[in-house]
C-alpha cells in the first residue's frame, strides 16, 4: 500500500518537474463595449482575423463556486478596426462585464477532430452534449497521450483544381425518385430547397440512415434547430441503428448566434478529417437560410454595413466558401469525398429570394419540393421539372442508368398530357397509355420516411416499371404490389438482387433473370 | 470627414513640437477654440489621451505598470525598469506601482498591451491546469 502512494507521489514529482514556468509576454485587451454576443475590445494589437480569444471574468462577477473553466469565456476576432477590435463570444456573454481582460490566444479557431465522435451529438466547438461524457482522443492509448487531440481550422480554403477529380461514385439516397432521376455524387453539393413542412429533413434523414452498412459517414448539423426536433432526428437515428456512422452537430435555438454561425464550418471541418483519410463523407446543413440569419445578426451588431434583405455584402462569400470545401479528392490525396447536402428553406415557395437564389448558384443542382405535391399524397413531395442534378448520370450505376433513362421525359410528358386530358375523354389509345404508365409511375415514385430502399431493389422495381409490367395494375393498388414485389424479390430471387449489386449493371443474363422474377410473381399476385 | 482624436492630438504635436513656451500657450488657445468650432470639445480628455501617447512615443518614454504583492524597494525598482528599457529600447521608463495582495509573489509587468506575467499565483495556476490535463 505504501509503494502505491510512493509511487503516486514519484509520478507527481516528475510531472511538476516537467512543467516548465517560463515567463512570457502575452498581448491583453480590454472590454469597452459588451451587447448582443459581440464585443468591442480595446488593446491587442497582432491579433490575426478569426483568432480564438480568451474572456476572462473579473473577480465581482466570477462567484467562487465556479471552476477556472468556467471562469473563461471564448471568443473569436472579426473586426479589426484602426484601435478597437470587434469580436463574437462564444458562449454565454452576460457575465462579460466592461473592463474584463482579453487575451489572445495566437491560434486560429479550430475544432477538435477525432474517430470517437462518431456516434456522438457535439456542440460546434467540439465538446459533447448528449450527456456522455467527453470526448478523449484515444481510450485505448496511455494516459499521457489522451490530451492529444487533433484540432482543425473551422474555416480552410477549399481544395482547389488540381487537388480534385470528377464527381464519379454515387451517394445511394435509398429514395427511389431521387436515385433514379436526380442522383447524388460523392463530392457533389445537392441543395434540398422547399417550403416549409414538405419533407427536406426527412430526405436528408432518409439518406443518412441509407448508409447503415455502407463505407460513409453522415454529418447532420443543425442549425438553429429546435432542441427537441434534433432530440427527435437522434432518437430517429438511433432507431434505425443509422447512428453508428453518424455525428450531430448542434447549433440549439437558444444557444448563441455565433454558435449558429460556426456550426456549418465546425461540421465541415470534422467532414474533412474524414475525408483527408481517404474517407467518404455525408455532410446535411439542415438549414442554410437560418445560418444566414444568425450571421445577419452579427454582422449588424458589428455595424457592417446591410444590404439586399438587411444581409451584409459578403453573404454570398459565407456560403460559397462553405459549399465549394465538399470535394472528391484525387487519388494521389487518398480519393476522398465530402458530399454536402445543404438545406434552404423558402417562403411561400419563392426561390427567386436572396439566399435560396444565392445557394442555388453555388451548388449543383437541386432537389426542390412542393407543399401542393406533398398534400396531394405525393411523397416525397419533388418536384420533377425544377430538380435536377449537374452531375447527372456519371453518378449512377449502369443497371440504374439503363432503367432510368428514360423516367425523367416519360414523366414530363405525363404532366403536360395530364393537364390537356382534363379537358375531354376522347383519347386516342397512346395517349390513353402514356397516361396511364404515368399515373403509375408517379405511384411507384411515391415512399414512406424512414424506408430508404437498397438500389437493386430500386432496379428491379423501376424495371418492372418501364417494361411495361405494372400497366395491367389498378393505379390505387400499385403501392401494395410494390410492396408484396419486394418482399417476393427477397425471398425467393435473392440471387438476382445480389447480382444487380455485384455486377451493378443489366446484362442479358440478369435482364432474363429479372423477367423471369417478375413473372413468376403477377402469376401468384391477385389484387 | 471626421476628424478623430488621433489626428487632432497628432497635429498639436506637430504644431507645438519646437515652439517656445509663450508661442505654446497661445497655439492652445486656438486649438481649443478650433475644437469649440468643430464641435469637438467633448472629445478633449481623449484627444489629451492620444497627446500623451504620441508624446511617450516620440520621446521613447514608457509607462509600465508593475504588479506586486508588496510595494517594490528601491532596487527593486531600478532592476525592473532597466530590464522594460533594454527590452523596449526605451529611453525612459515611468513606472507605476500597484500593490495586489492576491498575486502572492512575484510581479506582473503590463506595457501598453502587452502583459508578463511572473507572479507566484499564475505559475500555480499553470501547474493546476497541466496536473488537470
Amino acid at each position: 500500500m505504501s509503494s502505491q502512494k510512493d509511487y503516486i507521489i514519484e509520478q507527481l514529482k516528475k510531472q511538476i518537474e516537467g512543467i516548465k514556468t517560463e515567463t512570457k509576454t502575452e498581448k491583453v485587451g480590454t472590454v469597452v463595449e459588451i451587447g448582443d454576443g459581440v464585443a468591442k475590445i480595446s488593446g491587442l494589437s497582432n491579433v490575426m482575423v478569426s483568432e480564438m480569444l480568451q474572456f476572462t471574468l473579473s473577480r465581482t462577477n466570477a462567484d467562487s463556486t465556479r471552476t477556472d473553466a468556467e471562469k473563461t469565456v471564448l471568443g473569436v476576432a472579426l473586426n479589426l478596426e484602426e484601435d478597437q477590435v470587434g469580436a463574437m463570444v462564444l458562449g454565454e456573454y452576460k457575465n462579460i462585464k466592461e473592463g474584463d481582460e482579453v487575451k489572445s490566444t495566437g491560434k486560429i479557431l479550430s475544432v477538435p477532430v477525432t474517430e470517437k465522435m462518431i456516434g456522438r451529438v457535439v456542440n460546434p466547438l467540439g465538446s459533447a452534449v448528449d450527456g456522455k461524457g467527453a470526448i478523449t482522443a484515444n481510450k485505448d492509448e496511455s494516459e499521457a497521450n489522451k490530451s492529444e487531440c487533433e484540432y482543425y481550422p473551422i474555416e480552410k480554403i477549399a481544395p482547389g483544381v488540381i487537388a480534385r477529380k470528377s464527381v464519379h461514385q454515387p451517394v445511394q439516397t435509398g429514395i427511389k425518385a431521387i436515385d433514379a432521376m436526380i442522383p447524388i455524387g460523392r463530392g457533389q453539393r445537392e441543395l434540398i430547397i422547399g417550403d416549409r413542412q414538405t419533407g427536406k429533413t426527412a430526405i436528408a434523414i432518409d439518406a443518412i440512415i441509407n448508409q447503415s452498412g455502407e463505407d460513409i459517414i453522415c454529418i447532420y448539423v443543425a442549425i438553429g434547430q429546435k432542441e427537441s426536433k434534433v432530440a427527435r432526428i437522434v432518437a430517429e437515428l438511433k432507431k434505425n441503428g443509422a447512428m453508428d456512422h453518424t455525428i450531430v452537430v448542434v447549433a440549439g435555438a437558444s444557444d448563441p448566434a455565433t454558435f449558429s454561425f460556426i456550426a456549418p464550418y465546425a461540421g465541415c471541418a470534422i467532414g474533412e478529417y474524414f475525408m483527408d483519410q481517404g474517407k467518404d463523407v455525408l455532410v446535411v446543413y439542415d438549414d442554410l437560410s437560418k445560418h444566414a440569419w444568425a450571421y445577419r445578426q452579427i454582422s449588424l451588431i458589428l455595424k457592417r454595413p446591410p444590404g439586399r434583405e438587411a444581409y451584409p455584402g459578403d453573404i454570398f462569400y459565407l456560403h460559397s466558401r462553405l459549399l465549394e470545401r465538399s470535394a472528391k479528392l484525387n487519388d494521389d490525396l487518398g480519393g476522398g469525398s465530402l458530399t454536402a447536402l445543404p438545406i434552404v428553406e423558402t417562403q411561400a415557395g419563392d426561390v427567386s429570394a436572396y439566399i435560396p437564389t444565392n445557394i442555388i448558384s453555388i451548388t449543383d443542382g437541386q432537389i426542390y419540393l412542393e407543399s401542393d405535391l406533398f398534400y396531394k399524397g405525393i411523397r416525397p413531395a419533388l418536384n420533377v421539372g425544377l430538380s435536377v442534378s449537374r452531375v447527372g448520370s456519371a453518378a449512377q450505376i449502369k443497371a440504374m442508368k439503363k432503367v432510368a433513362g428514360k423516367l425523367r421525359l416519360d414523366l414530363a410528358q405525363f404532366r403536360e398530357l395530364e393537364a390537356f386530358a382534363q379537358f375531354g375523354s376522347d383519347l386516342d389509345e397512346k395517349t390513353r397509355k402514356q397516361i396511364e404508365r404515368g399515373k403509375r409511375t408517379v405511384e411507384v415514385l411515391k415512399q414512406a420516411q424512414y424506408e430508404p430502399i437498397p438500389v437493386e431493389n430500386q432496379v428491379a422495381v423501376l424495371y418492372a416499371l418501364t417494361q411495361g409490367y405494372i400497366d395491367d395494375i389498378k393505379t390505387e393498388k400499385v403501392s401494395d404490389w410494390e410492396r408484396n414485389f419486394h418482399k417476393y424479390m427477397k425471398s425467393t430471387h435473392k440471387e438476382t438482387l445480389d447480382l444487380i449489386k455485384k455486377e451493378q449493371d443489366l446484362s442479358d443474363k440478369i435482364i432474363k433473370k429479372l423477367k423471369k422474377a417478375i413473372e413468376g410473381f403477377k402469376e401468384i399476385y391477385t389484387e | 470627414m471626421k476628424v478623430s482624436a488621433k489626428q487632432y492630438a497628432q497635429a498639436l504635436y506637430d504644431l507645438t513640437g519646437g515652439k517656445s513656451e509663450v508661442d505654446v500657450s497661445g497655439l492652445i488657445i486656438k486649438f481649443a477654440e478650433e475644437l469649440k468650432k468643430g464641435g469637438q470639445l467633448k472629445s478633449t480628455d481623449e484627444i489629451i489621451e492620444k497627446f500623451n501617447e504620441i508624446w511617450n512615443e516620440q520621446n521613447g518614454i514608457i509607462e509600465a505598470e508593475v504588479v506586486s504583492a508588496r510595494e517594490l524597494e528601491n532596487s527593486q525598482a531600478c532592476k525592473t525598469k532597466s530590464y522594460i528599457k533594454e527590452k523596449y529600447k526605451a529611453k525612459k521608463v515611468v513606472l507605476k506601482n500597484i500593490v495586489d495582495e492576491n498575486i502572492k509573489g512575484g510581479i506582473i509587468i503590463k506595457v501598453g498591451d502587452e502583459i508578463m506575467d511572473g507572479s507566484v499565483a499564475g505559475k500555480l495556476r499553470k501547474l493546476k491546469e497541466s496536473l488537470r490535463k
